[in-house]
């Protein structure tokens, strides 16, 4: 039997990069394949010339045994080749139906198109009411949309592209009994992640890229989590170092009954929120995204400004009706989770960019002026200290990588040593280097006396670096426990909230 | 056979700053060829649009004069477009500005004093700000899309002026002309070079691009605008709130539409008479633009428009070119500049239809 899938010297050139250099790997017929990598690694630019994104400069794509060229994804369709991608193309005023009807390339009856779907779910458990509006389903919810878009084709090779990263451990657990499923009728998958635990659990083979370049190909199963990150990023990983028998201080930020109004239609705001993090403390919040982080971080910044001064208390004084600039003064900085147009201006240089958080606590203005000097030295130090791959102050934000980016961002906010400090996804998207030196900075700036907010859905990150977890669902907050208190199970149960366990009762049997 | 636009990984810092030469040369080429079609001496009609107001020294006050205003007006619209504020009623608030310093000449019609002057200058620029408010707090209280209430208040302007001078202003002495009377000396512009009618607004122009561009480049006001253009939710998050930024910018550029009337009803006409609405706010709009939204450019771009006033009135008395043909060269200017602005950031791509999956 030929191999489903088989890539020989595949290599594509962009500007200034050579993102894939002489890539070579196969897919049996059946395999759960990884694609293993750090981010800028080459994964999605492969990806995308298997799917017919883009085209290779060289090399050849051979599918079933003979060799093919995919002109566009709609030909790739037509090979049986899905995608399902890590952001979803939904339209949320539609319905489940409604959206997929629109992604078919062929036009079918909506009769005929529901049982199609209604059979499919049966088949793969993929249990959703197909006349749902997608705004009331929760991310894990709107992943199965994507996949049964994607199984309607029959496909003989599916491709994921990061698909856990927004899923409760639960939810994780559905789709990977879901994929083993298709793997055993012969559907190939491609399986991109760079969360080792998954592919140690999921995966049969995994093909690891660094820089470009095919590093190995290995059964992850004989491997550990640990000797995989390392060939990912070729060196020597880091623990997070925390100093023990830490203890910790008086309460720094107390948030007491924080509310906001719900500002955009499908926007979940921030309901009755309170909770306490003492100087030197790490509170992880978790949660499936969409279900209030977003508010939750605007009104602790102060983009959200409430009408109750004590809702936020710093050491008791209350800041609550303040904006940014003076929360900021107060001591408050904060770390949004979009990096691009929000915690950063794409277009700005790096030097330009710190001046947009650390002018007034680092003196850069004087007399309404901006000392570009003061400016530029301090960018010149995060760039140092956080070891971020620009050229210098002066290269513009949006030259840099998501990893680079969100260094620059992260140490821009703890070198201006906030005394309360709130983050949100630290290290989305962040290789394992880097997203250790983060983890790494953070657990020093608490050890120096800070209260660290750290809002995330990857729940590996929140475990291993903060010592009390809450968790938010709908906008409301679960009351906050010293990490080790947790099960995973547990936090689960609590991400999914009130629709994680509903969606069986809900939806209705074809 | 399709097209598509492709957005670039990288757009080249050269191209946009060789686009505004492109776009001017483009104009003359494809002016020569409109013009030659409909039967003018089109290359006749380029030259003495773009060429003859360099040529003839006797022409340069002129274009002076034209330009003042519109780098005054254009520096003040690049600091709002900056922070996507579209203030499209700058002739509106430039009508404002002059009949405000018209008010003030007329109350000290007789008087003389070195005050007068920037009496009126300051109450110019207060009547620009005052009527670029309106759209202002429109914008931010009922969020009502300022391009159109700025637009709108401009041809309310107009008739303000034309009820003026018609019943309470009328000059007593004009033998019903609809005009104001002719300022008394102090209330004029003094022309800085003997002979000529190069006034006072020329330097004063210059200044204020060369002051703009500091503070644009230099303060945290700039940085504000600039940020506020560029990623909204990022100004935020660095504390520069949205409102306040719109009224900034509509005041700012209010403001100065406001200094340039009352320059303009000062210096060269001296009274306020109906032609005094010359578009030179809409005409701004190109000098914002082709100036880059940069007010160091703001300036060369003031006086190539300027140019094409001159250049347009010179057209019209050798061969006969029709007064419109003026807005035809402007507006080509504006649509290539843009054009090239667009395939700067984006590239034309053909995309054939794709044939079906075969064997390579």
């Amino acid at each position: 039997m030929p191999n489903r899938l088989e890539l020989t010297g595949i290599t594509k050139q962009f500007p200034g990069v050579l993102a894939n250099d002489h890539v070579s790997f196969s897919v049996k017929p059946g395999e759960i394949h990884a694609l293993l990598g750090e981010n800028g690694a080459g994964k999605s630019t492969l990806v995308k010339m298997i799917y017919g994104i883009m085209q290779p400069d060289a090399g050849e794509i051979r599918w079933n045994g003979e060799p093919v060229v995919v002109p566009n994804p709609k030909a790739a369709r037509k090979l049986g080749i899905g995608m399902v991608f890590q952001h979803f193309s939904l339209f949320e005023a539609l319905t489940v139906l409604e959206n997929i009807a629109l992604g078919m390339d062929a036009k079918i009856p909506s009769r005929e198109l529901e049982s199609r779907i209604r059979e499919v779910m049966q088949t793969y458990g993929l249990l959703l009411d197909p006349h749902r509006t997608v705004a009331t389903l929760s991310v894990g919810e709107r992943q199965r949309i994507e996949i049964v878009r994607a199984l309607l084709l029959n496909p003989q090779l599916l491709i994921m592209d990061e698909p856990t990263s927004v899923l409760t451990p639960q939810e994780v657990e559905q789709l990977f009994t879901v994929l083993r499923k298709l793997a055993a009728e012969g559907c190939s998958i491609l399986y991109i992640s760079h969360k080792l635990h998954e592919i140690k659990a999921l995966c049969d083979t995994a093909t690891i890229l660094r820089g470009g370049k095919l590093v190995d190909t290995c059964d992850p199963k004989q491997e550990t989590s640990r000797s995989m990150a390392e060939k990912m990023i070729g060196t020597g990983l880091r623990d997070i170092v925390k100093g023990e028998g830490r203890v910790l201080g008086p309460p720094k930020l107390v948030v007491n009954r924080l509310r906001t109004g719900k500002t955009g239609h499908f926007d979940v705001p921030v309901d009755n929120v309170s909770f306490t993090v003492r100087s030197g403390e790490i509170l992880g919040i978790a949660g499936v995204a969409g279900n209030g982080q977003n508010a939750l971080l605007d009104a602790l910044s102060g983009e959200i400004i409430g009408d109750d001064r004590e809702a936020i208390t710093i050491d008791g004084y209350g800041i609550g009706l303040m904006n940014t600039t003076e929360r900021r003064k107060q001591g408050l900085c904060a770390v949004p989770e979009e990096r691009n147009g929000h915690a950063a201006v794409g277009d700005f240089s790096l030097a330009d960019n710190s001046v947009l958080t650390a002018r007034d606590r680092l003196g850069m203005v004087v007399m309404g002026l901006i000392n570009s000097g003061a400016a530029k030295t301090y960018t010149g130090k995060v760039i140092a200290d956080f070891a971020v791959k620009a050229l210098g102050p002066a290269s513009t934000a949006g030259s840099l990588s998501g990893g680079n980016l969100q260094k620059y961002i992260m140490g821009r906010e703890i070198l201006q040593k906030p005394s309360v400090l709130v983050v949100s996804q630290p290290t989305w998207g962040v290789d394992a280097g880097a997203a250790a030196a983060i983890h790494q900075a953070l657990v020093d700036l608490a050890a120096a006396g800070s209260a660290i907010v750290v809002i995330s859905q990857d729940l590996d990150e929140l475990r291993a670096l903060c010592d009390t977890l809450a968790v938010i669902n709908m906008g409301r907050l679960s009351e906050a426990r010293p990490v080790k208190d947790f099960s995973i199970e547990e936090i689960g149960l609590l991400m999914g909230g009130v629709h994680g366990t509903t969606e069986g009762a809900d939806a209705i049997p074809a | 056979m399709q097209f598509r636009l492709e957005k670039r990984r990288e757009p080249s810092r050269l191209m946009s700053y060789i686009t505004p030469f492109a776009a001017v040369l483009l104009t003359m080429v494809l002016g020569t060829v409109i013009f030659s079609l409909i039967g003018y001496d089109g290359l006749g009609a380029v030259r003495e649009i773009f060429l003859t107001p360099l040529t003839n020294s006797y022409k340069w006050q002129d274009l002076g004069i034209k330009a003042a205003p519109l780098i005054i007006i254009g520096t003040g619209l690049s600091i709002a477009y900056r922070a996507n504020v579209w203030n499209i009623g700058a002739e509106g608030q430039y009508v404002i500005g002059g009949l405000a310093g018209t008010g003030i000449a007329l109350l000290t019609y007789g008087m003389t004093g070195w005050w007068i002057l920037p009496l009126m200058v300051l109450a110019g620029i207060l009547g620009g700000m005052a009527y670029a408010a309106i759209p202002a707090f429109l914008r931010t209280r009922l969020n009502v899309n300022e391009i159109l209430t700025s637009l709108m208040l401009t041809y309310a302007s107009v008739q303000l002026i034309y009820y003026l001078i018609r019943a309470p202003w009328k000059d007593p002495m004009g033998m019903g002309f609809p005009q104001t009377r002719l300022f008394s000396e102090a209330a004029r512009l003094p022309t800085i070079i003997p002979g000529t009618i190069v006034h006072l607004g020329v330097p004063i122009a210059v200044i204020v691009g060369i002051v703009a561009w500091f503070i644009m480049t230099r303060s945290v006001f700039g940085y504000r605008m600039r940020v506020v253009g560029a990623a909204p939710h990022a100004a935020r998050y660095g504390g520069f709130s949205e409102n306040k930024t719109i009224w900034l910018a509509m005041l700012v550029s209010g403001g100065l539409a406001g200094l340039a009337g009352v320059l303009e009803v000062a210096g060269p006409f001296q009274r306020m008479v109906p032609g005094f609405p010359t578009n030179y706010g809409f005409t701004a709009i190109i000098v914002a633009f082709l100036g880059r939204l940069n007010p160091l450019g703001v300036i060369v771009a003031g006086v190539v428009l300027a140019i094409t006033f001159v250049g347009g009135e010179v057209a019209q008395t050798t061969i006969g070119l029709p007064n419109a043909a003026t807005g035809i060269f402007q507006a080509m200017m504006l649509f290539f500049l843009l054009a090239g602005d667009i395939l700067i950031k984006y590239r034309l791509r053909r995309v054939s239809p794709q044939p079906s999956v075969g064997a390579a």
